[in-house]
C-alpha cells in the first residue's frame, strides 16, 4: 500500500462542502424553474389576449376579392361596358416549388412560347413571395379544367375564374367610356400615400381613360375578402365561408348617350376623321359623342402589343384622340350665327343690305365663294355670304361678337364628368393685347376673318353643339350632361341653369335664318331628313385649314388630305319644335354642305326616329285608306300596317 | 427486505437487489415526461403515431432498458472508464474537426458507415466522468484554490473550444457550464467563482463582436430586440411566445393549437415542443410538466447527496446539472428569455441522440445510487 493521497479529515471536509454546494445547486435549480414558471404565468395569464390576437392573425388570412366593376349603360339601359367571366392561370413563388419547372409543366397545357416562358420566369422570381403572377387569361374551359385537376401536384399554381371588362360595341364608345388596363407605377403613385390594396391584386384593372378613369372609384366598388385558414407557408388549409366579407359591386353608371345614335354615327363616319355631338336641346343630355376613327377598347384591356400601339399612335387620323373634346378647329361659317346674333343684340338692323360681287376691298381684296348679289342678314346666313359678314363684323367689332359667343358656351369647358376638354379660343382685343405684346393692337383687318369664323377662332365640336342647342332652346343657358346617373342617383340636369341673357326675338331670327339654310340655302337638299313635316335647320361651315400665312388650302376633296378644309354642320330638329341639336365636324372633309351635312342628317334621322312624339308627327299625315270591312277579314292580308312599314311609307312620301 | 439484510456482505452485489435499489419513482417521472412528449408529438403530427410519437415512445422504452443495464454496472467500472471515455471524446472531436461531415454550415457529425453521430454528445458524459474522477483523488484544499485547478480548467477548455469551433455554441456552452458546475460543487473557492463571473461579464462584449459568427450575433441581437426582424431570425422566438401566450390558462385543447398545427411554430417537434404543449394545455399543463422536471432534478441531486464516494457524488450531480441546464436553457429560449440556441427539452423533444445521452447519464446516476455504499478507489491507494 502506498501513502494515501488524501486524509480522512479532508474526505470529510470535501463531503461537507459538496453537501452544502449541492443544496445550493438545488436552490439554483429551484430558482430557475420558478423563473420559468413566473414567465409562463406572465405570458399565459396576463398577456393572453395580446398573443391570442397574434395567433389569430397568423391563422387566418383574408384574401382580397375584387368587386365586380360597375356596368356602364346607355340612356335606355343597353350595356356599353360589362364584365365577362375569365379563366385565369397564376403562379406564385413559394417554398419548395421550382418556378422554372412549374412554367415548363404549364407550357404542356397552355400555349407558352420560349420568350413568354423566360419573361414569366423573370416576373415570378422578381415578384414577392406568394404574390401571384398571371400566366394566362381567357383560358378555354378545357385548359382550365386540365390545370385545375392537377393543381394539387403543382405548388404555387392556381387556376381560377375572375372577371374581365368587355366593351360589346368595340370602338363606338371608346373615346367617351375609355378603357381599363393593368395598374402601373404611375397609377399607384397617383393614388397617394395609402393606395387601395386591391390595386396590387393581379386581376384588378384600373380605369385609364374617359368615364372609366373619371369614375373609377365609383365603378370599382368595395372589394370583398375570403376568410381562409392558412399555414405558415401561406398555403390555404381550410376555407371559412362564414367569415367571408362580401364585396360591394361597383356602381352602375348610366350615360345620356344612345346606343343606336352612337352606332349610326360610327357607321356614317366610316374611315373619315371627325366628330359628332348630339344634344337634347331641352335638357342638355348628350345623346351622341363620337370621334372617328375609333379603336377597339377591348384590345387595351388585354394589353396592346408595341406594334399595335405604334400603329394607332402613328396614324395621321389620330384615332386615340377624342376630337369631340380634345381638338379645336376654326368653326368657319357656323360662327356666323354668333356674329348675326351679336349684331342684332347691339342694334344692327337685319334689313341692312350689302351687295356681294364676289370681291370686297378692305386693306386687301377679300373674296366670297360666289356672287350673291344684294343680301340682308337673313339671306346672308342662308347663302353663307362671306362678304356680308366681313362688313357686319366690322360694324359691331370683335369684343361684342366675342361677348355673345361666350354666352353660348364657346371657349368654355363644361363639366361633363370626363377630362380632356380643350378650351379653344374666342378672340377679342384683350386677347390680342395679352397674347401679342409686340403687336397688341387689334387691327381692323382682323375683324372680317373673325366674322366668318376664321382667324384666331378655334372651337371644339362639343362647344358648337352647345351653341346650337342654346340657339334652339331659345331660353336656357343649357349645359351638356353626359352622366345621367351614378348608382341610381340622378345627376344635375343640363337645363337646371339660368336663362340666356339674350333677346328671344333675336334668337328666333337666327333660327329662322338657319331654317332658310336647309330650305333654300347652302344645305338645301343635303339636309333634308326625309321625314315629312319634321325638318332640320342648320348652318354649314367650311373652315380653311390655312387661312393665314401664305398658302391657301384646297377647297373640296382634291389635294392632300391634310391641306383640305374642315367641314362643319350644326343643326337642330324639328325646326318648328326644337328637340335635338347636332354638331358634326369632318376633319379635312372639304365643304361643310357636302361632307358634314349629310352625316348630320343621317345621325339626326336616327335620333328623331327613336322619338315617339316625332314619330307620331311623321306618321300622322300619312293617308291610310279606309279599307272596306270585308277585305279586312280576308285571309292573307295584314290587319294593319306595322310601324316599320309606316315609316318607310312616310319616308317615301316626303322625299318631294 | 430489511436493512439488516442489505448490510450483509455481498448482498448488494446480487442483481435482484441492485434492481430493487434503482429509483423507480425517478423512472416513473421520466416516463411521464416522455409520455407527455409522445402525446404532443401525436398531436402535431395531425393525430398520428407517425412519424414521431411512436418512435419517441419506443426510443424511450429502449433507453429505459439501457439505463437499467447501465445502473447495475458497478460504479467502479464507471470510475475506471472515466478517463478513457473522456480521452475518446476528445479524439473524436479532433476527428470531427479533421474529417467531419458538414451540414448546414456546421461540422458536427462523424460518419461511420451509414451511421453518423455527434461526438460532442460523448463529451457531455465524458466531461462529467473525467472531472468526477479527477476530483475524487484531489484533496479539498486543492479543489478550492491552487495552481492544480489549471488541470480541470484545461480538461473543460479543450472540448469546449473544439465544440465551439464546429460551430455548436449551444453544446459548447452546455459542456462548459456542466464542467463549471462540477468544479463549483467540488468546492471551488468563492473568490475564484466571483472572479470568473466578473471575467465572463467583461469578456462578453469582445466575444460577441469578434468571436461569434454572424448568425449567432443575429440571434443575440434579435433576442434583445425581438421586433428587429419578426419574419427572419426573430421569427422563432416570436412564434413561440405567441404559441405560449395564446394557450392561456387551460390551453386551446388537444390537437387544436393553431400555431403548431399550422406550422407557424418552427422546429415544433424538437426544440419548441414545449411551446406546443403550452399552446394546447396552457399554464396548467406547463406547470405540471415543470413540476415533473423539478422532481427529476431533485431526485438526481438526492442521489448525489446519498453517495458515499466523492466520484459518485460528483458524477450524479454533474449529470443532474447537465439535465437541469437543458431544461432551463430550453425553457428560457422557448419563453423568449434567452436567444435561440439548439438545445432541446430533454425527454420531451423528439430526437434520439439527446434522449440517449441523457438516459446514459441517468444510467450513471442510478449506478451511483445502486452502489452508493461501494468503496471507490483508483487502485493506487486513494481513499473513499
Amino acid at each position: 500500500m502506498t501513502q494515501p493521497a488524501i486524509f480522512f479529515e479532508e474526505v470529510n471536509e470535501r463531503q461537507g462542502v459538496f453537501h452544502r454546494r449541492a443544496i445550493l445547486m438545488g436552490a439554483f435549480a429551484g430558482l430557475g424553474m420558478s423563473a420559468l414558471g413566473g414567465r409562463l404565468a406572465y405570458l399565459q395569464l396576463f398577456e393572453t389576449q395580446r398573443y391570442e390576437k397574434l395567433a389569430t392573425s397568423n391563422q387566418f388570412n383574408f384574401k382580397l376579392l375584387p368587386a365586380p366593376r360597375g356596368v356602364i349603360v346607355d340612356r335606355n339601359g343597353a350595356v356599353l361596358a360589362a364584365n365577362r367571366p375569365n379563366f385565369r392561370l397564376m403562379v406564385a413563388r413559394d417554398k419548395g416549388m421550382d418556378p422554372e419547372g412549374t412554367i415548363k409543366t404549364l407550357a404542356l397545357f397552355v400555349p407558352l412560347d420560349e420568350v413568354r416562358q423566360r419573361r414569366l420566369l423573370k416576373d415570378v422570381n422578381s415578384a414577392p413571395k406568394r404574390a401571384p403572377v398571371q400566366v394566362m387569361e381567357d383560358m378555354s374551359w378545357e385548359q382550365f379544367s386540365a390545370i385545375n385537376v392537377r393543381a394539387a401536384e403543382l405548388p404555387g399554381v392556381t387556376a381560377d375564374m375572375g372577371e374581365v371588362r368587355v366593351y360589346p360595341h368595340g370602338g363606338a364608345f371608346a373615346h367617351v367610356i375609355g378603357y381599363v388596363a393593368k395598374v402601373n407605377r404611375e397609377d399607384v403613385d397617383a393614388a397617394g400615400p395609402n393606395p387601395d390594396p386591391i390595386m396590387l391584386h393581379p386581376s384588378f384593372r384600373i380605369g385609364k381613360q374617359g368615364v372609366e378613369k373619371a369614375f373609377d372609384l365609383d365603378l370599382r366598388g368595395k372589394p370583398g375578402a375570403e376568410k381562409v385558414e392558412v399555414d405558415a407557408n401561406g398555403r390555404q388549409v381550410r376555407e371559412d365561408p362564414e367569415g367571408n366579407i362580401p364585396s360591394t359591386p361597383g356602381k352602375e353608371i348610366q350615360l345620356t348617350l344612345d346606343l343606336d345614335v352612337q352606332l349610326r354615327a360610327e357607321e356614317v363616319f366610316g374611315v373619315e376623321s371627325g366628330a359628332a355631338v348630339v344634344m337634347d336641346c331641352r335638357n342638355g343630355d348628350i345623346l351622341c359623342m363620337y370621334s372617328g376613327p375609333s379603336f377597339d377598347a377591348n384590345k387595351f384591356v388585354r394589353g396592346l402589343t408595341g406594334a399595335e400601339y405604334r400603329a394607332l399612335a402613328g396614324y395621321d387620323h389620330k384615332p386615340l384622340f377624342n376630337k369631340a373634346l380634345t381638338a379645336t378647329y376654326p368653326p368657319g361659317s357656323t360662327f356666323k350665327t354668333m356674329v348675326a346674333l351679336s349684331a342684332l343684340e347691339h342694334g344692327y338692323d337685319p334689313k341692312t343690305v350689302h351687295v356681294c360681287t364676289g370681291h370686297w376691298s378692305f386693306g386687301r381684296v377679300w373674296k366670297c365663294d360666289a356672287v350673291h348679289g344684294a343680301q340682308d342678314l337673313k339671306s346672308a346666313i342662308a347663302t353663307s355670304c362671306d362678304i356680308y359678314f366681313y362688313q357686319c363684323a366690322l360694324a359691331i367689332g370683335p369684343d361684342k361678337i366675342a361677348e355673345t359667343a361666350r354666352k353660348f358656351g364657346l371657349g368654355e369647358i363644361f363639366d361633363i364628368g370626363i377630362p380632356g376638354q380643350k378650351k379653344g379660343l374666342v378672340p377679342d382685343t384683350a386677347y390680342k393685347r395679352r397674347r401679342f405684346p409686340k403687336d397688341p393692337k387689334w387691327h381692323p383687318g382682323e375683324t372680317p376673318s373673325m366674322g366668318i369664323g376664321q382667324g384666331y377662332t378655334n372651337l371644339n365640336p362639343l362647344q358648337l353643339c352647345v351653341m346650337t342647342a342654346r340657339i334652339a332652346n331659345g331660353q336656357k343657358a343649357l349645359h351638356p350632361r353626359l352622366i345621367r346617373s351614378i348608382g341610381g342617383v340622378e345627376q344635375k340636369s343640363g337645363a337646371a341653369w339660368g336663362d340666356l341673357p339674350v333677346n328671344k326675338e333675336h334668337l328666333a331670327f337666327v333660327r329662322e335664318a338657319m331654317k332658310a339654310v336647309t330650305t333654300v340655302g347652302t344645305a338645301a337638299r343635303v339636309a333634308d331628313l326625309g321625314l315629312g313635316p319634321v325638318k332640320m335647320a342648320g348652318k354649314t361651315g367650311t373652315a380653311q385649314h390655312y387661312s393665314y400665312g401664305g398658302g391657301r388650302g384646297v377647297h373640296g376633296t382634291a389635294g392632300a388630305w391634310a391641306l383640305r378644309d374642315h367641314a362643319w354642320f350644326v343643326a337642330y330638329a324639328p325646326y318648328d319644335d326644337p328637340k335635338y341639336a347636332i354638331a358634326v365636324l369632318v376633319e379635312h372633309g372639304g365643304f361643310g354642305a357636302a361632307a358634314a351635312a349629310p352625316r348630320a342628317r343621317e345621325i339626326m334621322r336616327t335620333v328623331l326616329l327613336k322619338d315617339a312624339e316625332v314619330m307620331q308627327r311623321v306618321q300622322s299625315p300619312t293617308p291610310l285608306p279606309d279599307l272596306p270591312p270585308e277585305i279586312q277579314t280576308e285571309d292573307g292580308l295584314p290587319d294593319a300596317p306595322t310601324p316599320v312599314q309606316a315609316v318607310a311609307t312616310a319616308t317615301g312620301v316626303s322625299a318631294e | 427486505m430489511t436493512v439488516s439484510a442489505l448490510t450483509r456482505p455481498g448482498e448488494r452485489d446480487r442483481l435482484i437487489v441492485k434492481l430493487s435499489e434503482i429509483d423507480w419513482l425517478f423512472v416513473l417521472v421520466l416516463a411521464l415526461i416522455a409520455g407527455a412528449g409522445s402525446l404532443m408529438l401525436f398531436s402535431i403530427a395531425g393525430s398520428s403515431w407517425q412519424p414521431w410519437a411512436a418512435a419517441h415512445a419506443m426510443r424511450f422504452g429502449l433507453c429505459v432498458a439501457m439505463m437499467i443495464a447501465l445502473a447495475v454496472i458497478d460504479v467502479r467500472v464507471w470510475f475506471a472508464l472515466a478517463y478513457p471515455v473522456y480521452g475518446l471524446g476528445v479524439l473524436l472531436l479532433i476527428a470531427v474537426a479533421v474529417v467531419g461531415d458538414t451540414r448546414l454550415g456546421a461540422t458536427r457529425w462523424l460518419a461511420i458507415g451509414s451511421f453518423s453521430f455527434q461526438p460532442s454528445e460523448v463529451m457531455k458524459l465524458g466531461i462529467v466522468l473525467a472531472l468526477a474522477r479527477l476530483y475524487h483523488g484531489a484533496p479539498a484544499q486543492r479543489a478550492q484554490l491552487s495552481w492544480w485547478l489549471l488541470i480541470p480548467a484545461t480538461m473543460i477548455g479543450v472540448p469546449v473550444v473544439l465544440v465551439a469551433h464546429q460551430p455548436d455554441l449551444g453544446t459548447a456552452m452546455l459542456i462548459a457550464l456542466t464542467g463549471a458546475s462540477i468544479v463549483v460543487l467540488a468546492g471551488l473557492s468563492w473568490k475564484i467563482i466571483a472572479a470568473a463571473v466578473i471575467g465572463l461579464l467583461a469578456t462578453a462584449p469582445p466575444f460577441f463582436l469578434f468571436v461569434m459568427h454572424d448568425y449567432q450575433r443575429e440571434r443575440v441581437l434579435n433576442f434583445m430586440h425581438p421586433e428587429r426582424d419578426p419574419s427572419g431570425t426573430g421569427y422563432h422566438s416570436l412564434q413561440s411566445m405567441i404559441a405560449l401566450g395564446s394557450g392561456g390558462l387551460l390551453g386551446k385543447g388537444y390537437g387544436l393549437g393553431s400555431q403548431s398545427q399550422l406550422n407557424f411554430l418552427p422546429e415544433k417537434q424538437t426544440d419548441f415542443i414545449f411551446a406546443t404543449l403550452a399552446e394546447e394545455f396552457g399554464f396548467v399543463g406547463c406547470v405540471l410538466v415543470l413540476v415533473l422536471y423539478a422532481a427529476a432534478i431533485f431526485m438526481g441531486l438526492r442521489t448525489s447527496y446519498l453517495s458515499h464516494s466523492h466520484f459518485g457524488r460528483l458524477a450524479a450531480a454533474g449529470v443532474t446539472a447537465t439535465f437541469t441546464l437543458y431544461v432551463l436553457i430550453n425553457g428560457a429560449m422557448v419563453m423568449g428569455l434567452a436567444p435561440v440556441v439548439g438545445v432541446p427539452m430533454p425527454m420531451l423533444s423528439y430526437g434520439g441522440t439527446v434522449m440517449m445521452t441523457v438516459m446514459i447519464g441517468f444510467g450513471l446516476v442510478q449506478s451511483v445510487r445502486v452502489h452508493r455504499y461501494s468503496e471507490v478507489t483508483s487502485g493506487k491507494g486513494t481513499f473513499v
